[in-house]
């Protein structure tokens, strides 16, 4: 399992939660996930928190089927069937990926809207691991 | 000065299991009137839900979430026993660290014990919004009969004393003894119900006619005086027991009878009613909302609808957008079979 241990998970929580990103002082570029130096200009590691809308589109897409699953997500694929991971490209420029929960894998396709909501990402050490997943942007925010 | 409902937003989650489905692998189906009813994804609990409604009701207004100034969360399906629940959604979403937040957990009353403290916040603080968050998903085993009609859904409501969709013209509460009926030990994580129906009926029955009857009175309302009369929803027959005692029409309850197409929605059984009711609702038109929860007790809510403002997300669109699974999936979904 890619083990996270609970104290780094929780460090990160403002961009698991609610995509909280950050805007280069120097450049003006969106980093998200945070960065310790800005991976746009390489020049700055002041920054400004930004708060991102969730909103964008996917880039590219694969869709992970039996036994392609990380052991983390290997019982949602048991009982949810093939789940499709995404990088999404945001309103704001970055690049993220992230599961797409609500849509029929068949569906999925380059391009289309999505929207970033919370949801559960996996259990570990019993502890809810939450964190943001991609749906339909039809399905709302 | 006047409070009430400012923005409400709601969710049902897309997975439905039918009636049919049930009575296939069980013989029978006890939730009566229930012909579907909705089940929380693999992904999904009453957390995630109640971030989902909580910003679709501050973008209904609209509202900033920093400008919640109190927080009350209802469930009776969270997913911790012991660990503050409300801090994850405030995180979610936004609101200030420094919000006062409640848990409501131990009934199915539980939504509108949290809409009451949010109107209590409102009357000691007038300037603030208070923010009301239900959502439920309960579980019990697969060999139980209650487990049947048991659904899931959110709904949150933004309280303020401006911008109102409906007034808040007052409430009225009953608590008093009663067990048998729908409870969960300290060591149980699934609910037990010894399915004692008269008995457990004659509860609800008497609690919710008791904390209605005396709001109707601190009013000086009669039945009809409300367009739409909002009842928990254990199935879709009950709501019309007490409607008939206390003289309300079956016409009363149309709007907000969800519970037909998305089962026992627990504590937020009364909260996704009244958002139905105010889809459906116009200026003018009064709602009844009275909920229960065993143990006993029950909460009654009168209000006026005073704008023509509604929710971005319609309740309707929430039940029609939606995907069936079968039997054996809902158990694997659910985790039934360990």
């Amino acid at each position: 399992m890619a083990h996270v241990s609970v104290p780094m998970y929780w460090r990160t929580i403002p961009q698991r939660y609610r995509l909280v990103g950050q805007k280069c002082k120097k450049c003006g570029a969106v980093n998200f996930p945070p960065k310790g130096v800005c991976k746009y200009c390489s020049a700055s590691s002041e920054f400004d928190e930004v708060q991102l809308s969730g909103r964008g589109k996917i880039h590219t897409f694969v869709l992970i089927s039996a036994g392609g699953a990380p052991p983390e997500f290997a019982e949602q694929e048991k009982a949810g069937g093939q789940y499709p991971v995404a990088i999404v490209q945001l309103d704001e420029g970055p690049k993220v990926i992230g599961q797409v929960a609500d849509a029929d894998p068949k569906e999925v396709k380059i391009d289309m809207p999505v929207t970033a909501e919370l949801r559960k990402i996996y259990t570990e050490e019993g502890v809810i691991r939450y964190g943001f997943k991609f749906v339909p942007a039809t399905s709302g925010k | 000065m006047a409070v009430g409902i400012s923005g409400y937003g709601v969710y049902i989650p897309k997975l439905r299991i039918k009636r049919d489905d049930y009575a296939k692998a069980w013989g029978s189906f006890s939730a009566a009137g229930v012909s579907e009813k909705s089940v929380m994804g693999y992904d999904e609990d009453v957390l995630t839900s109640a971030a989902k409604v909580s910003r679709r009701a501050l973008e209904s207004v609209p509202l900033g979430p920093d400008k919640v100034s109190r927080f009350a969360l209802a469930s009776t399906s969270a997913p911790y026993i012991e660990k503050l629940l409300s801090g994850t959604v405030v995180v979610s979403v936004g609101i200030p660290n420094s919000t006062f937040t409640s848990d409501h957990t131990t009934s199915t009353r539980a939504g509108t014990e949290a809409f009451i403290a949010a109107a209590e916040h409102l009357a000691a603080n007038p300037s603030g919004n208070a923010l009301v968050a239900a959502a439920d998903a309960p579980r019990a085993s697969m060999w139980d009969s209650v487990e049947h009609g048991l659904g899931a859904g959110a709904a949150a409501l933004v309280l303020s004393g401006e911008n109102l969709i409906a007034e808040l013209e007052g409430y009225a509460s009953f608590a008093s003894e009663h067990f048998g009926e729908r409870f969960k030990t300290r060591e149980d994580e699934l609910l037990h119900d010894l399915s004692v129906k008269k008995f457990s009926e004659s509860s609800l029955i008497n609690s919710t006619t008791k904390a209605g009857t005396s709001l109707m009175k601190k009013l000086g309302r009669k039945p009809e005086d409300y367009q739409h009369v909002v009842i928990q929803q254990p199935d879709a027959r009950v709501p019309s027991t007490v409607a008939a005692r206390m003289n309300f029409t079956d016409a009363q309850l149309s709007s907000g009878l969800i519970s037909k197409m998305v089962g026992d929605l627990g504590a937020a059984s009364t909260i996704v009613g009244l958002a139905a009711a105010l889809d459906a609702s116009k200026v003018g038109d009064r709602i009844m909302v009275i909920s229960y929860g065993s143990g006993a007790g029950s909460d009654a809510l009168s209000l006026k609808v005073v704008s023509e403002r509604r929710a971005t997300v319609r309740v309707q669109e929430e039940l029609d957008r939606k995907e069936y699974i079968d039997y054996v999936k809902y158990l694997k979904i659910k985790g039934a079979i360990v």
